[in-house]
């Protein structure tokens, strides 16, 4: 009898820690950043996005063409050359073709977009900012060890210049739809990053459309003349770079070297 | 009458004496409360018991510093553990309070940032203070560096902190940015 009590009690002690313990992980409340809609919000903007990229990709193309022809043939400062001048009109129509796609398909963007941007903001309003203290809102980032080894993979995402619009869409939708074998510190980063890219993105489609509005006008009247303005240039190259990546403004971020000691102690002060 | 007024004078000396003796022994006894001067963190450690005990707690936050400064010239691991012992030890002695000694060793060897100790929740008393939360974090984790990297040579540790701090940041400048949009 006693020596079954013996073995029995540790083993039915261990049973009931290892449950505990299951239980309480169970129990362990999870933030819900990432609500169904937006991973279908995020998927549906990169498909506007590939839609957007399609139809501009060809006219620029074009326009960069007619741009290399314009100066190939020394049409700056002979403007009063009637070949010039002819160059100078289809530069001006196909920039108002790329206008005109623009105006055409953001509109449907900017309500993907804000539809991201307003699900997100709630959660993290609520998840993050009133049910979190600083305190709380470390432990979470952090993850279960605080002294685990710097993910190397994490990704660090802040700053896309370089990737294409819909290529940004559909890396963020990738990880929303995979990151359910990810913990909350991964979720709320993750969050955060897209917030903060789909206010940014937001604020740019309406000061683009506002501009489209004014630039469509003012070509229509140089049309008339086959003027190349430097704004026209200048805003070409900004579509590019928001819609195809730019090269140059790689941000590049050191990682930090790797860590080589051991370490077990545990302070009874660490908290 | 005489007799009193000549032995007044002699018993105004031998009292001035008396007084000087006796500011004298003290001054010959008050802690010199001088900064450990062993290289050896062991030896500075108990050298700086020592001093505390005679009366020289007053001077917590330099001794702590001085020892930081001597365990940098010997970086390794186990340093974690002899300050974490010195803190409990003061703890012990009443020297510091549980929290301070919490304060005093997480703020130099534990990852996470004890700028961001508070009651309230994020929206009501973090975003207000946002700057100053991210102020106090970046000294902290300049303490973190001292502690992790220079003192205890825990690289991994240290640089989880600088990718907590950067994710705090990140987080926050979402976070508060949700906030102010319900307002």
């Amino acid at each position: 009898m006693n020596t079954t009590a013996r073995i029995l009690i540790p083993v039915l002690l261990v049973s009931v820690a290892t449950l505990t313990t299951r239980v309480a992980l169970a129990n362990t409340p999870t933030i819900r950043l990432f609500p169904t809609t937006v991973v279908e919000d995020l998927r549906q903007t990169g498909n506007v996005a590939r839609d957007m990229e399609t139809g501009l990709q060809e006219v620029i193309g074009q326009l960069d063409q007619q741009q290399e022809l314009y100066h190939e043939s020394k049409c700056d400062g002979a403007e009063d050359d009637s070949g010039c001048q002819r160059l100078a009109r289809q530069i001006g129509a196909s920039y108002l073709e790329m206008l005109t796609i623009m105006d055409e398909r953001l509109p449907d963007m900017e309500h993907t977009v804000n539809n991201t941007r307003l699900s997100l903001e709630k959660g993290l309003r609520n998840e993050l900012g009133r049910k979190m203290t600083p305190w709380t809102l470390q432990e979470t980032l952090i993850g279960s060890d605080a002294n685990k080894t710097v993910s190397k993979s994490s990704p660090t995402l802040r700053g896309r210049s370089g990737m294409r619009l819909s290529e940004r869409f559909n890396q963020y939708y990738q990880l929303v739809a995979t990151s359910g074998a990810k913990g909350d510190q991964s979720l709320a980063v993750l969050a955060s990053d897209i917030y903060l890219d789909m206010e940014e993105t937001s604020l740019l489609i309406q000061r683009t459309r506002q501009e489209i509005a004014r630039a469509t006008l003012m070509e229509q009247l140089n049309q008339s003349f086959g003027i190349i303005t430097p704004e026209m240039i200048e805003v070409v190259g900004g579509v590019k770079s928001i819609l195809f990546g730019d090269e140059e403004g790689q941000a590049l971020v050191a990682g930090p070297p790797p860590g080589s000691v051991e370490q077990a102690y545990r302070s009874p002060l660490e908290q | 009458m005489k007799s009193n007024a000549s032995r007044n004078p002699l018993l105004i000396v031998a009292g001035l004496i008396a007084t000087a003796l006796f500011i004298a022994s003290c001054a010959s006894t008050a802690p010199t409360c001088a900064a450990p001067q062993s290289k050896n963190l062991n030896s500075a450690i108990s050298t700086t018991q020592s001093s505390l005990l005679e009366g020289c707690h007053a001077h917590f936050d330099r001794y702590y510093d001085d020892l930081l400064t001597i365990a940098e010239g010997d970086p390794k691991p186990e340093n974690k553990r002899e300050f974490s012992q010195f803190l409990v030890w003061s703890t012990d002695k009443g020297l510091l309070s549980n929290r301070q000694a919490e304060d005093y060793y997480n703020r130099f060897f534990n990852v996470k940032f004890m700028s961001l100790k508070g009651d309230y929740n994020n929206c009501s008393h973090t975003c207000p203070n946002k700057q100053k939360v991210l102020f106090d974090m970046e000294r902290e984790l300049s303490e973190k560096e001292r502690g992790l990297l220079k003192v205890s040579l825990d690289n991994e540790g240290y640089y989880r902190a600088d990718q907590l701090y950067q994710e705090v940041e990140l987080v926050l400048e979402a976070t508060c940015t949700a906030c102010s949009a319900s307002r």
